[in-house]
């Protein structure tokens, strides 16, 4: 396997992107192709092809593909998944409209609610039943079951989610259910909710039940045309997707639980984004993630993403762990316009891709964020994406010097630029301050982080953003326009698993049977699952991380313990206990140690990891003759004459001062004087700030 | 000097970000369930005019963005760097509190020696000491009863914390450990609002920051104004009740008439009843107050997203309620339980809007929010204990263009429900039913939300169920424009089985191991003619369980046959002559009601009783409404047979009453 080349795909709104790696020595190639929306597949076909001719990889070389799909998200937000039904507990059959009962604003009264993913109508009630002790008080009898799967039949539905109160705590009735639906309807397709995931909140679980079989048809179709066209370019070798958490699974348990990859995308950025840092700097990260469409944060503490069960796909909760991905108002197409009071306003409304920004030349007269860039002399019109996408510079100015008519700038024949300058100050200071919240809710401090820039926009943002935000450190990957595939191709084969039970601990750590009960069988789960997802993985080690959720009796609002993995293996009830004392003493400066505690939910991560990829020595390339060395850029209120470079013609150990802009086909970034661009031996682009080093630590 | 338009957006981001970053630290290290689940904390920066000028957009109460910081700061005189006042005594803050356990600080915030803002923060504490656990009773009468009394001091001087008070405050709560973590939670947002203003000072100026003040507030004025400018000029006046004062079944009054003239809101409360001998009262200072002109600050947000958060938006409003009613009552009164008379005060301005124009705001949603509360013994220690096993809120009410919402009223608080398994797993109950509760929306053109049906069975004998401040159990929430008023409230024992019964009110009920409680709250009221209403959209309410054939039939005239309409029968339904209904319809006991008890005279009787003290007139207040209907001693709904003579018998005895005091 050591010779082949493993290949990370990313299907995005407008490029697909696709990165090939070479196990034996880490050399890299990336490839973007444009999106097919009627058929992914093909453009994934085609991508193939193209990146396997410019890397000259023969089919035989392909050892795995690693695959991030957005169908799943896609076919959730614009509500074109299957027709489905949804089967309840008897009393239960208004949990969609009810939800958790809760508005998403207290007093905004022209808001409305979701439109339940299943209407009422298709919503059945049995007399099934758990009790919170998992002993079954209610089991429906034949005729019930034949009434059920009569209504099912009528109400012409592709698929079932199935979810019964308290099953989390006895998934075997859901099974006996779904089993006599299944022994009479025998081509339905039945999501049952515990065998999902089996953890309590009845709403959240239907609904991950319920999302899971919406979006199956559809990705089970996507899965075998790509099968197919794979085998028609000679691609026999396993094929992996990516998942929620980074990691990725097979194919066929893709198949099984294709609810894992909806939120693919932006996860696996993050993992790479970590991989490509620094392994000094991994500690403190914030990755940035700027598109045209949308930018997305996220906050790294030593090493690890942060996970969360409480991310949202459009209006619904999903309740798998998935990397905590924060959207942030602007994008590169945040709309640019002026209120009332002639006051500038960016954003929320996008220009999305289509029309898009004025420079693209499609019609539209809105101005954005990127018309910014290339009229304050950042982008160059002929050079953006490696000058595949000519840009209009003259449109561009004239709807910003409009704008700045509008704001009241002073007239002169800088004024589209000062309005462009005004318009990226105001969208830095929106972004920094989201950044900011995001590390106060965690009572970090941005000081200590550094900021990782991808997407196709990040780099050309980031050392704005983090002069602005306090940060002292921009960290620009090689290729930070296919980072996303780049994370696909490194991912992890991964999977989360979860479960709620009902223990208290004893001060004395009494009580713990339970958790180590409810920890082994997580545990013989997952390696029994991670065993059969890869030949070869019996003999490989395999990676844990153990979670659980804590809280005295009287708490409403339990604590994440994380369990570090020295302490897994001996891990008892007083160990457990000292670790939520601990992290409660971190958090609100006490703690009880004299009282009970409860455990309500266990979490645990089973991965394979992959041996480390470093990437193959960096070679400069000199510059073309004649190649321009400077570029004039308008920034905060003056006239910069900043240097120029081609990011292929810079060498490991190269040190430039900004006003610095460094080109390259994905991306064009751009650093602020006062700053240092350092060339990593690894070819990652390092900026440090230079001019603020007084009374910082 | 004017601020040019980037800088201002500028500071506009960073401040309330501020603001923001303020609650996302106290929210985040606070312990006590109120700030972690309910959301019951609120911080905000505050210009040198004592009011806030940046307010988060949405996290923590959103209510108080119009609060005063003058009265507490004039009780303590200048202040110095790393100054912190505390305080929570609504009589001594100028109502910066509503209620004892929300602890209020506010530190001024310096940049190199000079005065520049005022930091913010308030938080709904665990317990505060008082006759009950949290603090909170309904039957407390004065606030003596309901804890520590907190008038403004320093809690911090120049950074060094007074150690006295602080033993004092531990020692005075029930959870002394949790109340401290809220207090350094606090303390810690304050340190980070200062922080952040430092850093804004310095990058943008002090004077950019002073002047930044002023033109926010500016800039929220004219973005409300347009707003406020689409409710006609005139006088305009609704009142909504409280079904009860706690202490007897007599109902109490809120009353609101709004002005509107040359581009000024007044809102006057003159004829709301008053105060009660329980735990209802408002406490409002004399004071604008953020309560009372809250339904305004939520017209202009909803109309105008951009429209920022700060008392700029209330330039043009002005608002008095008279001294000793439930909206401004007089020391001692308790006020621990003030969230029902918010509710219904937020009734009765959104009644005095919808009579200046239909189309303004929406009819009045169910109105109440019903904490069912089970005390059981504990597993372990044997000990019982009173757990809220869940928070059942209304439908809303509906508006001009759209149906309210099912089972959702985000109302004062918005919390998520508990789930059927958390409540399962903590709790020796099984709930049976949770669901939308059939034929419980006001019907109209546009339907109010449903609310809910809840259902528990015990699972042990020695259980008791308690539901306090469960109103609009007699007055129901009312619809407008020609739409109908939702079903009440209802709370019944055992429902179908033979021994049924009917609660009309909830203190404290044993139940045993069987038996069940079942709740219904109302919905919101309906928006518009019910006869107008697509008859698609009602047979969907119906297939979906929202309505039933005969309400489709009786007030939607809509005929429903199997699963679909008889279009025939339902023109004919629909053409026939219908009584007319009254521009807001609260129902036929409210109209009974205001006949029974007309507005002159509810007037005539509150000046009557304005010479005793609180307690006498209470007292008195009482006896007269009971003789006059001798049916409010029962509880329930109590009928009015003959309205007229009610109203005779009101008024005679009103007159004996001014006959008493003139003598």
């Amino acid at each position: 396997m050591s010779g082949g080349w493993r290949i990370g795909i990313d299907v995005g709104g407008t490029f697909n992107d696709l990165v090939a790696i070479r196990e034996a020595d880490g050399r890299r190639v990336a490839f973007k192709q444009p999106s097919v929306p009627s058929d992914p597949s093909r453009a994934v076909e085609e991508g193939l092809r193209g990146l396997m001719d410019r890397a000259g990889i023969a089919p035989a070389q392909v050892s795995r593909i690693m695959h991030g799909t957005t169908l799943g998200l896609n076919t959730i937000l614009q509500r074109r998944g299957a027709r489905l039904a949804l089967v309840v507990s008897r009393g239960n059959g208004d949990v969609l409209e009810i939800a958790r009962s809760r508005m998403a604003s207290a007093f905004d009264f022209t808001l409305k609610r979701e439109v339940p993913l299943i209407p009422r109508q298709r919503v059945f009630e049995i007399d099934a039943r758990v009790t919170a002790e998992g002993v079954i008080d209610r089991r429906p009898d034949a005729a019930a079951l034949d009434a059920l799967a009569a209504s099912l039949s009528a109400a012409g539905v592709d698929a079932v989610a199935l979810m019964l109160v308290n099953s989390y705590r006895h998934p075997a009735l859901e099974a006996e259910v779904a089993g006599a639906i299944r022994s009479r309807l025998p081509d339905l397709p039945i999501s049952e909710s515990a065998k999902l995931w089996p953890e309590i909140r009845e709403y959240e679980r239907g609904m991950l039940a319920a999302l899971n079989a919406y979006v199956q048809p559809l990705m089970e179709g996507y899965f075998d045309r790509l099968t197919d066209r794979l085998a028609g370019l000679g691609l026999t070798m396993p094929v992996f997707i990516t998942t929620n958490n980074g990691g990725s699974v097979s194919l066929a348990s893709a198949r099984a639980r294709p609810i894992d990859a909806a939120l693919s995308g932006p996860s696996t950025g993050v993992t790479a984004a970590v991989l490509e840092s620094p392994v000094r700097l991994r500690g403190r990260l914030v990755t940035l993630d700027m598109g045209g469409t949308s930018t997305d944060m996220a906050v790294v503490v030593d090493g690890q993403p942060e996970y969360t069960n409480e991310a949202r796909i459009g209006e619904f909760p999903i309740i798998l762990p998935v990397i905590a991905v924060t959207a942030i108002g602007a994008g590169g197409g945040s709309l640019l316009t002026v209120d009332a009071q002639k006051v500038l306003k960016i954003g929320p409304e996008s220009a999305g891709s289509d029309p898009g920004p004025v420079c693209y030349g499609r019609g539209a007269q809105v101005p954005t964020i990127t018309d910014c860039y290339l009229t304050s002399g950042i982008l160059a019109a002929d050079s953006f994406l490696g000058g595949r996408m000519p840009l209009h510079p003259a449109p561009s100015a004239a709807a910003l010097a409009a704008l700045g008519d509008t704001l009241g700038l002073p007239p002169g024949e800088d004024r589209a630029q000062r309005a462009a300058d005004a318009a990226l100050q105001v969208a830095t200071a929106m972004m920094s301050v989201e950044m900011l919240k995001l590390l106060a809710q965690r009572g970090l401090d941005q000081r200590d982080f550094s900021l990782v820039a991808f997407g196709g926009a990040g780099a050309t943002h980031a050392c704005m953003l983090a002069e602005e935000a306090g940060l002292d450190r921009v960290i620009i990957p090689r290729t930070p326009g296919t980072l996303c595939a780049l994370g696909a191709a490194l991912a992890d084969i991964r999977r989360d698993y979860g479960r709620s039970l009902s223990a208290t601990l004893l001060p004395d750590g009494a009580g713990f049977e339970a958790v180590a009960e409810a920890v082994a069988a997580l545990a013989a789960e997952g390696t029994g699952w991670i065993r059969g997802e890869t030949p070869g993985a019996e003999a490989r080690p395999l990676a844990f991380r153990l979670m659980a959720e804590m809280r005295f009796p009287d708490q409403a609002h339990a604590l994440e313990i994380f369990v570090p993995e020295a302490l897994r293996e001996t891990l008892d009830g007083a160990a457990l206990l000292d670790l939520f004392h601990r992290e409660h003493e971190r958090l609100y400066g006490f703690s009880s140690r004299d009282e009970r505690v409860r455990v309500s939910t266990i979490r645990l991560s089973v991965s394979l990891p992959e041996p480390a990829l470093t990437d193959a020595a960096l070679q400069a390339s000199p510059p073309a003759p004649g190649a321009r060395r400077h570029r004039r850029v308008f920034s905060r209120g003056e006239w910069h004459e900043a240097l120029f470079r081609r990011r292929d013609s810079l060498a490991p150990g190269d040190r430039l001062e900004g006003p610095l802009i460094v080109e390259q086909d994905d991306t064009t970034v751009w650093i602020l004087p006062g700053w240092q661009c350092h060339v990593e031996a690894d070819g990652n682009l390092l900026l440090h700030r230079i001019s603020r080093k007084e009374g910082q630590a | 000097m004017r601020l040019n338009t980037t800088d201002f957006e500028i500071l506009r981001h960073k401040s309330v970000a501020a603001a923001e970053e303020m609650g996302l630290t106290l929210q985040r290290s606070a312990r006590s369930i109120y700030v972690k689940e309910v959301s019951d904390f609120g911080t905000a920066i505050a210009g040198l005019d004592g009011k806030a000028f940046a307010y988060p957009a949405a996290l923590g109460l959103a209510a108080f963005v119009d609060l005063d910081l003058n009265p507490t700061l004039q009780a303590i005189g200048p202040l110095s760097p790393g100054d912190v006042i505390l305080s929570n005594l609504p009589y001594a803050n100028g109502g910066l509190s509503t209620h004892l356990p929300d602890l209020q600080l506010v530190r001024p915030f310096f940049v190199d020696g000079q005065l520049v803002a005022y930091g913010w923060t308030m938080a709904h504490t665990s317990d505060i000491g008082g006759g009950v656990p949290s603090s909170i009773s309904p039957r407390f009468a004065e606030v003596y009863e309901e804890g520590l009394q907190i008038p403004p001091v320093l809690l911090v001087r120049g950074g060094v914390p007074d150690e006295t008070l602080l033993a004092i405050y531990r020692l005075n709560s029930r959870a002394p450990k949790t109340n401290m973590g809220d207090l350094n939670a606090m303390l810690a947002a304050l340190e980070v609002g200062q922080k952040r203003i430092e850093s804004v000072a310095r990058a943008h100026g002090v004077a950019a920051l002073l002047q930044f003040q002023t033109q926010i507030a500016d800039y929220a004025a004219e973005k409300a104004r347009t707003v406020l400018d689409t409710i006609p000029d005139g006088r305009f006046e609704f009142w909504d009740y409280l079904d009860h004062d706690f202490n007897s079944n007599v109902p109490v009054r809120l009353c609101c008439a709004l002005t509107k003239r040359d581009g000024h809101i007044h809102l006057d409360f003159a004829g709301t009843d008053p105060q009660v001998q329980s735990a209802f009262n408002l406490p409002t200072a004399n004071l604008r107050s953020p309560y009372l002109a809250l339904r305004l600050l939520h017209l202009v947000t909803s109309r105008d997203r951009t429209a920022p958060n700060n008392h700029g938006l209330l330039n043009r409003v002005s608002a008095a309620a008279p001294e000793g009613s439930i909206l401004n009552p007089v020391y001692p009164a308790a006020c621990g339980v003030r969230h029902a008379t918010v509710m219904r005060l937020l009734d009765a301005v959104s009644g005095a809007l919808h009579q200046a124009d239909p189309g303004l705001v929406p009819v009045a949603g169910g109105g109440t929010v019903l904490p069912v509360v089970l005390v059981s013994p504990d597993p372990v220690t044997g000990e019982t204990r009173p757990m809220v096993i869940q928070s059942l809120v209304c439908g809303s009410g509906s508006r001009q263009g759209s149906d309210g919402i099912d089972g959702r009223e985000a109302g004062l608080s918005n919390t998520r429900n508990s789930p059927i398994e958390r409540t399962e797993d903590e709790a020796p109950v099984l709930v049976e039913h949770y669901g939308l509760r059939c034929d419980s929306a006001g019907p109209g053109r546009w339907r109010g939300g449903c609310g809910l049906i809840y259902r528990i069975r015990m699972l042990r004998d020695d259980l008791a169920v308690m539901a306090r401040g469960l109103e609009r159990f007699r007055f129901t929430p009312w619809g407008g424009a020609g739409g109908r008023p939702a079903a009440r409230c209802r709370v019944v024992v055992n429902m179908g089985r033979p021994d049924e019964r009917e609660v009309s009110r909830l203190d404290y009920l044993p139940l045993a191991k069987g038996d069940t409680i079942t709740f219904m709250t109302p919905g919101g009221g309906g928006f518009g003619d019910p006869f107008t209403r697509p008859a698609e959209a009602v047979l969907q309410d119906v297939l979906c369980g929202f309505v039933s054939v005969p309400s489709a039939r009786d007030d939607y005239g809509v005929v429903i046959q199997g699963e679909e309409v008889d279009e025939a029968a339902t023109s004919a339904l629909r053409c026939q002559p219908r009584d007319t209904v009254p521009t807001l319809d609260a129902g036929p006991f409210r109209r009974s009601w205001d006949e029974a008890f007309p507005d002159d005279l509810v007037r005539r009787l509150i000046a009557a009783l304005a010479p005793f003290t609180p307690r006498i007139r209470s007292r008195k207040r009482q006896a007269l409404y009971e003789s006059v209907l001798p049916a409010l001693k029962d509880g329930g709904l109590p009928r009015i047979e003959e309205p007229a003579q009610t109203r005779d018998a009101f008024a005679q005895a009103i007159e004996q009453l001014e006959r008493e005091v003139a003598a």
